[in-house]
């Protein structure tokens, strides 16, 4: 490997966009938790100068695993992944902070297993898809796909970390993108446990696309799911909501049931009427499921924020005060903003947003910066995000591709809930903006997930094509 | 669709929320306005700023009623945190329970009554608010806060705030100026603008009655405040902010010189006095005796302390004597009599009347051949004579009738004259006097069954007549302009603006001017004549012109009037001075207004053993 070919195998593009990102990230840092006694940007008891501090560390690890061949990369995910499992089970004897057990902590240095999980579970799925040689994934390796995932995720939930458990729904794109279809246990439902005979179905392949319609309805349930109507022809009666769109559903079902019967061929007639039960009772099991979800499973804090989010619930200077601070913090910032250390409301000094270092960063960035100043932030993730798809797709190994999607993925994630919900699109969900947020794990581990990504996009042309 | 054409899934995924987001943030941040109104409404804060109250200051330019800053204790219990109260106690040298009581305290002062609506029934409410500050302790001098100051940082919640309070350079003119205290639930609810809980307003004198003027224009500042309440700086750099105006000062005619020798001169002594500038109705001394120094009442702990004490003192300190004492006046009132007389033609400048004492008792004179004389001998009989040729005046046949119509006539002068009623001035409190009137007797004796005969003593200034201290200076005021007077007042001027304008409006008497030179060289001769009553009240070198009273008190000693004018070509003072249960006019009365006279034209007085024997003399038993 020669000096010259390493320097023009990096993807500058992608190095140019993250280094982009980190100086604004530590731009806005030290307006967003600027101390005045200490104006020093290095000063290590300002998070600004611990910001770069982290970043001086992620690059330091960063440029190890640069040295590293791409092939002992792969080779190592295993026993990373295993390692960071190892902390993910210990990490749920720790003590609680603000409800949630993810802090490992060494002394006064606190580190988020989880963060670096989301590393590790990219490359290990990757690992896993990438020994397969041929197109269609086996069986095998999918349930071992699934179960790495659900592992993880299960894990996460359980140190109460909602946020990030969310992120780890990100692998299931990449898988998408893989190809696996989800036809094996869902025809082993339908053929073996309801005795139907069905060779595939649209829906195990196409679970994205699914997803969405599967969302869209959720919301739609979230919507009506608790609140009660009356009508005058029933009287002194108050019809819950869920039992109205099950009631609308059937109705639905019945009118396809009709038009079925009365126009489709004969020998059509058998499977239009299997897929409509089957749409029915799924239908049915969603609506139920997620209006039990809501109104029975979730913690109060958690159905608020889904209440305040749909405008079910007004309360601006209640439950709703951070949501509703972050989104005049947002929309004050004008087509300019306020400018550089001029924010009103998200400056630490007046602290109306809360968590402004963190999961609010974007609302001091909005203030300061404004709509011009947005746009070039969104932007700049769209364009990340589009080329680590560019980047994805020109692998020859798959091991590089599934990992490029999952990091593609989780960007994606932290940057759509992040900045969704502080334009109030989404409900409030903790999770950090990628190089903007204060955080010492999300910030290494995003440092090494891009090396990682770097560097084993540098040796693509290495790689036999598989 | 075969997996690797599914990219193109991702890279519309993630340029359609790139879009999305973009679109919703230009509406956010650059169509929709509701965002900039929720940031404003939640970080900016109006804060009204109060001015110190209006200065007052004496005719001679002296500050006689400035302000002092004063420190209030304030705490806002949502930021108090891990209250040592053991050690709070300590500061401020409190009882341990005490602190607890205090704060209870400050909430139950916030209850209200209000009426439920729905069930009409009144209900308690309490606008106790964790997040508002409220005064632990009030009123702190520089010395007690200074003792504090250096300890609160220690008692998160709990900050010192300046307040402006009266302060009084004059241990003088208590019964004037009036007292401030807090601002009571009814007032609030009048004034809803300008007052805010705890604010002060004025409760008597001048305070009371300018206290539109003297509490000043509010300012309003606007600032940038934390999510905590904490100011971070100020709005748009304070352009939209407008000042706190001070209200103007008010300039009074009031000599505070002459004010602390009347008080001194009236000491030991009940009464009070009245001293007047002729042409303009400016009081240049009011003196009610006892007072009190008007520093005492200054802020609520010192209200609590010593209101209730002045309260409850023999011989009533807090009443002005001037404006609320009603006395017979005495001879004083002859000289409306005679007035009335020689307007109505029933007698003549040379009319002489016997000193008939079988009638009324008089005191051994020469018998007075024409007005001068009757009043520089204040022969009682003369004035029986006088009266019933007013009162009786022949109209009607039937003596009890022409009675009545005598008697109309004769109320109507006397309101000319500025009485029985109540004389307007600027201090509230005043009262009016009384002026008997026909309905009056008709209701003791019965219609048409009194005459002259019956309400004879009127004639010399006892029976039913009785005036307040004021209204017989303005009597003097009346006689130095020989026809005429302003409503006496003490404002001169508010600010640049000059007097009120009622007290620029001449009240003319229904006696011709032409009838008072007489009367007035009648006065002339009481002090400077042999034979006078009060040639006591003479000065060597200033013409003093005067009337001596002796009010009959069926209660004990008579009361000692005097009321005079000087110089008498050109007055510049009129005076009453009252003094109760002193005995006679020209024994006490007299010399004391003619102190007060030399003292206020020449700045100083000369006749020294005079002097001496006022002050020194007790004449209260």
């Amino acid at each position: 490997m020669s000096r010259q070919r390493l320097k023009s195998d990096w993807d500058w593009w992608l190095i140019g966009i993250i280094l982009t990102l980190m100086t604004l990230g530590v731009i806005n840092l030290y307006s967003a938790a600027y101390n005045p006694e200490r104006t020093f940007l290095f000063d290590i008891s300002t998070l600004y100068g611990k910001q770069i501090m982290w970043i001086g560390m992620g690059v330091f690890l960063g440029a190890i695993i640069a040295l590293i061949d791409s092939e002992y990369i792969r080779k190592l995910t295993p026993a990373a992944f295993a390692v960071v499992l190892v902390l993910l089970i210990i990490v749920l004897f720790s003590r609680p902070i603000n409800g949630a057990r993810s802090w490992l902590g060494f002394g006064s240095f606190g580190i988020q297993p989880s963060e670096f999980a989301k590393v590790t579970t990219g490359l290990m799925m990757a690992y896993l898809i990438g020994q397969g040689r041929l197109k269609v994934i086996p069986k095998q390796t999918v349930n071992l796909v699934l179960l790495v995932v659900f592992v993880t995720m299960i894990l996460v939930l359980i140190q109460n970390d909602t946020g990030t458990f969310l992120v780890f729904s990100a692998f299931f794109f990449v898988m998408y993108r893989e190809g696996i279809t989800f036809d094996p246990i869902i025809l082993y439902v339908l053929n073996n446990l309801l005795g139907l005979r069905y060779r595939s179905t649209w829906v195990g392949v196409h679970f994205i696309p699914v997803l969405f319609v599967v969302i869209f309805f959720s919301i739609v349930t979230l919507y009506y799911a608790e609140s009660t109507h009356s009508y005058a022809f029933l009287p002194g009666l108050d019809v819950p909501g869920w039992s109205i769109l099950l009631t609308v559903l059937t109705l639905l079902a019945l009118v396809i049931f009709f038009l079925a019967q009365q126009f489709s061929a004969a020998r059509a007639k058998r499977k239009i009427l299997s897929i409509l039960l089957i749409t029915y009772i799924s239908s049915i099991a969603l609506v139920g499921t997620v209006s039990f979800t809501y109104i029975k499973v979730l913690q109060v804090h958690q159905k608020d924020r889904i209440d305040l989010w749909l405008g079910k619930l007004e309360d601006k200077d209640g439950k709703d005060y951070n949501r509703n601070r972050a989104l005049a913090a947002v929309g004050s910032g004008g087509f300019a903003g306020n400018g550089y250390h001029q924010a009103v409301l998200a400056s630490p000094q007046s602290n109306h947003v809360p968590e402004s270092e963190t999961d609010f960063i974007f609302c001091v960035y909005a203030e300061e910066w404004g709509f011009t100043g947005s746009l070039l932030l969104v932007i700049l993730f769209t364009f990340l995000l589009i080329r680590i798809v560019i980047i994805a797709e020109r692998q020859r190994s798959r091991f590089a591709r599934v990992y490029a999607y999952s990091v593609a993925m989780i960007i994606f994630y932290h940057f759509a809930i992040n900045i969704g919900m502080n334009i109030g699109l989404l409900p409030v969900i903790g999770i950090p903006l990628p190089f903007f947020s204060y955080g010492g794990s999300s910030m290494m581990a995003f440092s090494i997930m891009f090396f990682i990504l770097l560097k084993l996009d540098s040796q693509r042309k290495e790689v036999l094509a598989t | 669709m075969t997996p690797d054409s599914r990219r193109v899934v991702f890279i519309v995924l993630f340029a359609a929320v790139g879009l999305i987001y973009s679109l919703r943030l230009f509406y956010m941040q650059v169509v929709d306005d509701r965002w900039i109104e929720r940031a404003a409404e939640v970080s900016q804060k109006r804060v009204s700023v109060k001015p110190p109250r209006g200065i007052l200051f004496d005719r001679n330019g002296q500050k006689i009623v400035g302000n002092k800053t004063y420190y209030n204790l304030m705490f806002i219990e949502d930021r108090i945190r891990d209250l040592d109260t053991a050690a709070l106690a300590k500061l401020l040298q409190m009882e341990f329970h005490e602190i607890g009581e205090r704060f209870e305290a400050i909430r139950r002062s916030l209850d209200r009554k209000t009426k439920d609506k729905t069930t009409g029934k009144d209900t308690l409410v309490n606008d106790y608010r964790r997040y508002m500050p409220y005064a632990f302790l009030s009123e702190l001098t520089s010395d007690e806060i200074a003792e504090i100051a250096t300890e609160l940082p220690n008692f998160p919640g709990f900050y010192e705030e300046p307040t402006s309070m009266r302060d009084y350079p004059y241990p003088n003119g208590g019964n004037i100026f009036g007292y401030l205290n807090e601002i009571s639930g009814e007032e609030l609810q009048a004034d809803r603008y300008f007052y805010r809980m705890g604010d002060n307003i004025g409760r008597a004198g001048l305070e009371r009655y300018y206290e539109q003027y003297l509490r000043g224009r509010k300012g309003t500042k606007f600032i940038l405040t934390s999510a905590r309440g904490k100011v971070v700086d100020n709005f748009a750099g304070g352009k939209l902010d407008t000042h706190a105006v001070q209200g103007p000062p008010l300039h009074l005619g009031l000599d505070i010189e002459l004010q602390a020798y009347g008080e001194e001169l009236m000491k030991n002594k009940l009464g009070c006095i009245v001293a007047i500038e002729p042409a303009t109705g400016e009081i240049l001394a009011m003196v009610s005796s006892p007072s009190y120094d008007p520093n005492i009442m200054v802020g609520a702990r010192n209200i609590k302390k010593n209101y209730n004490e002045l309260l409850v003192a023999p011989n009533k300190p807090l009443l002005p004597r001037p404006l609320a004492s009603e006395y017979p006046p005495g001879s004083i009132f002859k000289l409306i009599q005679t007035l009335i007389g020689l307007q109505e033609g029933v007698i003549t400048e040379n009319s002489s009347f016997p000193c008939t004492q079988s009638m009324v008792g008089c005191h051994g004179h020469p018998t007075a051949q024409n007005i001068q004389q009757a009043v520089q001998f204040s022969c009682n009989p003369y004035y029986y004579y006088v009266t019933r040729r007013i009162i009786q005046q022949g109209k009607k046949k039937n003596a009890f009738e022409d009675a009545e119509v005598g008697h109309r006539i004769w109320e109507k002068y006397m309101e000319s004259f500025g009485l029985g009623f109540k004389l307007e001035t600027d201090i509230f409190g005043i009262r009016a006097g009384r002026i008997p009137n026909v309905e009056f007797y008709d209701r003791w004796y019965g219609k048409h069954r009194w005459q002259w005969s019956t309400i004879r003593s009127n004639s010399i200034g006892q029976g039913e007549v009785l005036l307040t201290p004021l209204q017989m200076a303005n009597m003097a005021v009346i006689m130095a302009n020989g026809g005429w007077y302003i409503t006496p007042h003490f404002v001169r001027s508010i600010g640049e603006e000059g007097p009120l304008p009622e007290f620029l409006e001449k009240h003319l008497t229904m006696v011709d001017p032409k009838y008072y030179p007489g009367v007035q060289e009648g006065m002339r001769r009481v002090v400077n004549e042999a034979g006078g009553t009060a040639r006591q009240a003479r000065i060597h070198d200033i013409v003093v012109a005067g009337k001596t009273g002796t009010a009959q008190n069926p209660h004990g000693k008579d009361h000692s009037v005097f009321i005079a004018y000087a110089p008498f070509d050109n007055p510049q003072i009129a005076i009453s001075v009252f003094v109760e249960n002193a005995g006679f006019g020209g024994t006490w009365a007299a010399p004391i207004a003619s102190l007060m006279i030399e003292k206020y034209l020449k700045r100083e007085v000369t006749d020294f053993a005079k002097e001496k024997r006022i002050m020194e003399a007790n004449l209260i038993e």
